[in-house]
């Protein structure tokens, strides 16, 4: 005892006193954020923030009321309690305050679970789980045919839009924490959501189901616009492809169709109509690549085609490291150009 | 079918069995219900007649079980003795409280019913 005292007054970096303050700055790191349940930016997380923070007050209360009594009981006044207080104290706080507690706390979270579930108006976006990436496909009200894209969702401000579900090959769960809850994807049947963004920016969602090897990084980039920015970006999404414009450009354009990589991914507007993969008409537009892996640069696309199994494990493209550093330069440049 | 009253479990663990027999009711029905349909009102009917069935039941359970312990008669709630008047008590005290936790787990069970309006 006297000797691990005097250790701990030795201890140079009083690592008793920093611990607590490096733990303390790790766990209000995740109180802000892009990806935050506690930062929202949607009204159904608002909701969900909400509720965690009345269940943490009620266990810190709770928690300080139980050690309280536990430290009463065994050090301020250690007497015996008579048998008919002993009879009360467990009857009341063991069945009837719990009870109680618990029956209000269920009441106040199942209330809450019907604007979860409200119908968006307006817009519907479809989205797919692959392994390991999302496909997305924006439905306006009215529209026939879809708005294909990948590994990004774009929502209105102000606006609850309907969010369809489905996964491709195994389970996987659709959450962006700072717009709203998650909710499972299944192979074989739709499931639905709604999300009613209140703030502009941009977000990140997560896969939160495990659904494989490369689960950890299957994100997604989720950007909440303007009602007017989000149409002019809709309708743009919506066209076809814009055609290279610099000489690496159309240079990378010939190699993508060289090494036939429109087989299993979609330019619209070109010949490559591949629905394998995710589609690329507007990819240099993204956030990020890769499913919210990678940033968008030039860079990234190339560490990206060279060997995708590297960055993600277990992807279903084939690594291009037979490409020289030009026509893998020239690539990333014609993808990059893909606005 | 159960025995007799004074010295079988059966009696005692009756409650708990009609919660676990309503969770399976409410379970399947809700399933079976939203997937043909879907139909939420049909859903929620069927789980308020569930639960009102099985909370009638655990309180013919527990008012059988109270009586059995026989509280008021002799507010007796020890029965560790080796006598066939401990056995009848305990089971009836260890059934009254069972028949309580299986009420609140019964009411626990079929309240969502009370706030959800849809299937999804």
């Amino acid at each position: 005892m006297a000797g691990s005292r005097r250790r701990a007054g030795r201890d140079p970096l009083n690592v008793g006193r920093v611990l607590p303050a490096v733990l303390i700055a790790i766990l209000l790191g995740g109180c802000s954020g892009v990806q935050s349940v506690l930062d929202p930016a949607g009204r159904d997380a608002e909701v969900l923030a909400r509720l965690f923070w009345w269940m943490l007050g009620g266990a810190v209360i709770l928690w300080v009321l139980m050690n309280g009594l536990l430290v009463y009981v065994s050090r301020i006044d250690t007497r015996p309690l008579s048998a008919r207080a002993a009879e009360w104290l467990i009857i009341g706080g063991g069945i009837v305050f719990p009870t109680v507690v618990l029956a209000g706390l269920l009441s106040f979270a199942l209330s809450e679970m019907p604007e979860q579930r409200a119908p968006g108006s307006g817009l519907t976006v479809s989205v797919t789980g692959e392994s390991w990436w999302w496909r997305v496909e924006y439905l306006p009200d009215g529209a026939e045919t879809p708005v294909v894209s990948a590994n990004e969702i774009r929502l209105p401000v102000g606006r609850r839009s309907e969010i369809t579900l489905n996964a491709h090959r195994v389970i996987h769960s659709f959450w962006i924490p700072a717009l709203g809850g998650k909710t499972d994807m299944i192979p074989g049947r739709e499931t639905r959501m709604s999300l009613e963004p209140t703030r502009a920016g941009e977000f990140r969602g997560q896969c939160a189901e495990f659904c494989g090897e490369s689960h950890a990084l299957m994100a997604l980039g989720a950007v909440v616009m303007d009602e007017d920015a989000f149409a002019a970006w809709l309708e743009k999404e919506a066209a076809p492809a814009v055609p290279p414009e610099s000489d690496a450009a159309r240079r990378g354009q010939a190699v993508f169709n060289a090494e036939g990589c429109g087989a299993c991914h979609a330019v619209r507007g070109t010949a490559a109509s591949g629905r394998v993969g995710p589609d690329l008409t507007h990819v240099g537009g993204r956030v990020s690549l890769a499913a919210g892996i990678l940033p968008m640069t030039a860079e990234a696309l190339m560490r990206w085609i060279r060997d995708p199994e590297a960055i993600k494990p277990g992807a279903m493209m084939p690594g291009y490291d037979h490409l020289s550093d030009d026509d893998l330069s020239a690539l990333a440049a014609y993808l990059e150009g893909l606005t | 079918m159960l025995g007799p009253r004074e010295s079988s479990l059966w009696h005692m663990i009756s409650a708990p069995t009609i919660w676990a027999l309503h969770f399976c009711v409410v379970y399947g029905w809700t399933a079976s219900v939203c997937a043909r349909g879907p139909d939420p009102a049909a859903a929620r009917l069927g789980i308020g007649i569930a639960t009102a069935v099985a909370l009638l039941g655990i309180a013919v359970v527990g008012w059988r079980a109270w009586r059995q312990w026989d509280y008021l008669d002799d507010y007796d709630y020890e029965h560790d003795g080796p006598s066939v008047e401990d056995r009848r008590e305990f089971l009836g005290h260890a059934g009254w409280l069972l028949a309580i936790v299986s009420a609140i787990g019964v009411i626990f069970v079929g309240m969502p019913a009370l706030f959800i309006e849809t299937c999804l």
